[in-house]
């Protein structure tokens, strides 16, 4: 059933057995897993079916720094369906040694392994619609279509793979499915404004509710998950602070620290011998129709070796914003970026450009119309009108030549970090403030990495990767933090006096609240997170289920 | 026990009365029309001939009613079938409904669930005929109606062979939320099982029983779809939109549908036209009917076919067409 907060009466109080704050990807999975199995299961979302302004601005906070983090309010939408209305949709789980505790990067270490999720795995690629779970591209594609034709290399893969989901909305995609469970009640509008303790501290009685026009209501609920994402779970943990003085699992002071996200940029210059069709740089499309394009990464052992984080390449075209690419499409573009979401043209926009420049990106689409043309066709007809999306900008490839588009691992760094303001929302919440930062280890983690890339090109004898050291920690910040990408700030582990939450996602020393987010990551990996996300938030409902007595899912409400 | 099955040369009837023949059954194949050669007991009957119809159920101890067609030999053909039925001294009656007397209805569906029949004219159809068949029951008659889902397996054109040509032609592939619904398919040989379970049963005189069948692992459309989109070669599939699901089956289908009939007419080959997409059918796929079918499971211990070997059976019989 799906209602809306403004037809329960204040002051109620609703009894369930489950309550999920947040119906993003993790609170929606963990919803859909729930169902089924004989409990009651209560499911908050703050906003409705369409983004609304006033809601969306209880997002509102700060960033120290802007040029190295996007406010608060952007990578994130407060509606149902959460941030999977605006996500770019790759998918690709996380690698074994992620979860490895690393000596070489302090902080790192999951206390559960790959094999802990990997049967979740499957069912999280379903979820997202990204196809079958079948991440070589060797198996998937076979070893007739590489990345470059004659590559070979000990310490270097290119048989890696994402697949990209639609990108699936899961709020649209599975609203009937949480309107048809009988079991399910989601109620819209209704946003958590405080997790209620009792005097030890150490059991949640409710959660306090408001909606925007002043409606209170309370939920009793057996079992707490808080699904908000990697922000915003940090931000109601700090802002429960009655019983618990610094918040809750804060006896420590580690919630909202160690905030990651992603070291990114698009530098150097790869270069491939022979023909252009030695190369394939674009996305091959798997039986299941999902867009899948094979990466760069470094293989586990090369890693431990030169002792750096996990990192891939995806192989990507010259810089945009400098016209003399003369690419008609790039051009075009950067002509366009002003009509792009903020989201989708944040990388597009680098410093004031002159009008010389506009200019001469002018010249570049007129000097090319037939790839402009072709390229504006194939994006109409695959992108913009299509369900499932071309993913992104793949462009003809003319010269063999590419810049690297890298995506790397962060250290964790515990005075990177989400903090409240005493400035408060419409609601009375702390706004927050985002002080994301990196260290000298993430960008020299990347250098060794690439300097293995480099060596690796030249061995293979197919073509050349060179890139400008001196320059590395400008072209990896020139954005700043990879957007939407909120990891750590209520990190797992074994030991409370190094984590906010255990191996099952509950919050240490309270026995009835978990946290499914990728806030609980305590390391960031090569990878996106949602596919994690999802597939953890899977295990933690098999876990709560279990914890509740409760069978395995009946015939009619599986996934 | 000799039984006289009515419409003996459809998908269900064929397999029942070989199924039958060889569980050592005296049977009665009738039919309107078409006979074949090698099917012993075969009568050509018309199951709305009322005096015919209760001249042979007068030799008969039981009798099973698998008639398609249109709303006419649905219902009507129901209404009469139980008048002749009365009138030979009351034989046990095997119905075949179907799952769209449900209609729209969407969720857990049980066999007590309210009836839609409002749904179109083959759920109002076969409503209608289901309510002969309580008036067969209050009359003193004992009826076994069974409620399958879609039944699939060897023969089946309408699960098997047209979603096929469909998807060859991507017409069908992903379909995202509105391939939600799950499939609720039935292998045509446990549907056949099912109703000699129903012949052989003991019944008490004005007993009326009612089973779904459904096979409970049966996936959503969606992974239906895929499944059989990979095994004949038709991939990459492609995701559809509801937009082009409408506009194939509101504009191009009918299209399709009107050249089909004038070909018939003229008795010139249809063979050549496309594979119509029918609303109806874009409907069901986006409709999250789960069809319940443990009542007859736990009834009869029954264990049905699973998905994967009712597909391989489809899939067997497809690749000899």
């Amino acid at each position: 059933m799906i209602k809306n907060i403004s037809s329960i009466p204040s002051d109620s109080i609703i009894q369930t057995d489950i309550c999920i704050i947040g119906s993003g990807a993790a609170g929606t999975a963990a919803a859909l897993s729930l169902t089924g199995r004989g409990l009651k299961i209560t499911l908050l979302e703050s906003g409705t079916d369409k983004l609304d302004k006033n809601t969306q601005a209880l997002y509102a906070g700060t960033v120290v720094d802007e040029r190295l983090h996007s406010p608060p309010d952007k990578y994130r939408h407060r509606r149902f369906g959460g941030s999977t209305a605006i996500w770019g949709g790759r998918c690709m789980p996380f690698d074994p040694i992620d979860f490895e505790k690393r000596d070489y990067i302090p902080g790192s270490g999951w206390p559960i392994t790959f094999q802990d999720l990997a049967s979740y795995f499957p069912k999280a690629n379903q979820l997202l619609e990204a196809g079958q779970y079948r991440y070589d591209a060797d198996d998937v594609f076979g070893m007739d279509k590489p990345l470059f034709k004659g590559f070979r290399s000990d310490n270097v893969l290119t048989n890696n793979m994402e697949r990209f989901s639609c990108p699936t909305n899961v709020g649209s995609r599975y609203r009937r499915r949480l309107e048809l469970a009988e079991d399910i009640e989601v109620i819209l509008g209704a946003n958590c404004t405080g997790i209620r303790l009792d005097a030890t501290g150490a059991h949640v009685t409710h959660l306090d509710i408001s909606s925007l026009d002043g409606i209170k209501i309370k939920v009793v609920a057996k079992e707490v998950i808080i699904a908000t994402g990697g922000i915003e779970a940090a931000r109601l943990l700090l802002a429960s602070n009655d019983v618990c003085k610094t918040g809750i699992g804060n006896e420590h002071d580690l919630v909202g620290r160690f905030y990651q996200c992603h070291i990114a940029g698009n530098l150097g210059k790869l270069t491939i011998f022979g023909p252009t069709s030695n190369v394939r740089h674009g996305y091959e499309v798997s039986a299941e129709g999902i867009y899948c394009r094979r990466r760069i990464s470094l293989t586990e052992e090369t890693q431990r070796k030169i002792k750096a984080g996990n990192m891939v390449a995806r192989l990507h075209f010259p810089k945009i914003v400098d016209p003399s690419h003369k690419i008609g499409v790039l051009s075009g573009l950067f002509l366009a970026k002003n009509f792009i979401s903020y989201e989708y043209g944040k990388r597009l926009k680098d410093g004031h450009a002159s009008l010389t420049t506009y200019l001469k990106h002018f010249k570049n689409i007129i000097l090319d119309p037939i790839d402009t043309v072709k390229f504006l066709y194939h994006w109409l007809t695959k992108r913009t009108l299509a369900k499932r999306k071309f993913p992104s900008v793949i462009l003809r490839n003319k010269i063999n030549q590419f810049t690297l588009e890298i995506h790397g691992e962060q250290y964790p760094n515990p005075n990177s970090r989400i903090s409240l303001l005493d400035e408060k929302d419409t609601l009375g919440m702390p706004k927050t403030k985002v002080d994301w930062q990196y260290m000298p280890e993430d960008i020299e983690s990347i250098r060794r990495s690439l300097n293995v890339l480099s060596e690796e090109f030249r061995n293979s004898g197919i073509g050349t990767f060179e890139f400008d050291s001196t320059q590395l920690e400008e072209d990896l910040t020139r954005f700043g933090a990879y957007g939407g990408h909120h990891i750590g700030t209520t990190r797992m582990g074994t030991d409370p006096e190094s984590s906010v939450v255990d191996a099952n996602c509950k919050v240490h020393h309270v026995h009835n609240l978990y946290i499914a987010s990728s806030a609980v990551f305590p390391t960031s990996g090569q990878a996106n997170p949602t596919l994690t996300i999802t597939a953890l938030s899977l295990r933690l409902a098999d876990h709560i289920a279990q914890k509740l007595s409760a069978p395995s899912q009946l015939n009619h409400s599986r996934i | 026990m000799k039984v006289l099955v009515l419409g003996a040369t459809g998908h269900v009837g064929s397999r029942l009365v070989s199924y039958l023949h060889r569980k050592d059954y005296e049977v009665n194949a009738a039919s309107r029309g078409r006979l074949s050669a090698n099917t012993p007991g075969q009568i050509k009957l018309d199951s709305l001939d009322l005096e015919g119809l209760t001249h042979t159920l007068k030799q008969v101890d039981a009798v099973v009613n698998c008639v398609a067609g249109n709303k006419d030999s649905i219902a009507k053909g129901a209404e009469i079938l139980v008048q002749a039925a009365i009138a030979a001294g009351l034989p046990k009656i095997i119905h075949l409904s179907t799952m769209s007397v449900y209609g729209g209805h969407q969720g857990n569906i049980t066999e007590t669930h309210a009836f839609d029949p409002n749904y179109g004219w083959y759920a109002s159809a076969k409503c209608e005929a289901e309510s002969h068949m309580e008036k067969y029951a209050a009359a003193g008659g004992q009826v076994v109606t069974f409620r399958p889902g879609c039944v699939h397996g060897p023969g089946s054109h309408l699960w098997v062979s047209r979603p096929a040509n469909l998807l060859k032609s991507y017409r069908l592939g992903d379909l995202g939320d509105a391939g939600d619904g799950w499939s609720n398919l039935v292998h045509v040989d446990d549907v056949v099982k099912a109703i000699e379970l129903g012949l052989s049963a003991p019944a008490q005189a004005g007993e009326s029983v009612h089973y779904n069948l459904s096979s409970p692992d049966s996936p959503r459309w969606n992974q239906y779809l895929f499944d059989l989109a990979e095994a004949i070669g038709a991939t990459p599939i492609k995701r559809l939109s509801r937009q082009q699901l409408l506009l194939d089956s509101k504009v191009l289908s009918p299209a399709i549908k009107i050249a089909q009939i004038a070909c018939n007419k003229l008795k010139l080959n249809s063979k050549w036209l496309p594979e119509p997409l029918p609303p109806s059918l874009v409907r069901l796929f986006d409709q999250q009917i789960y069809l319940n079918s443990e009542k007859f499971s736990k009834k009869y211990d029954f264990a049905y076919q699973t998905y994967t070997q009712s597909l391989q059976d489809s899939l067997n019989w497809y690749q000899k067409l």
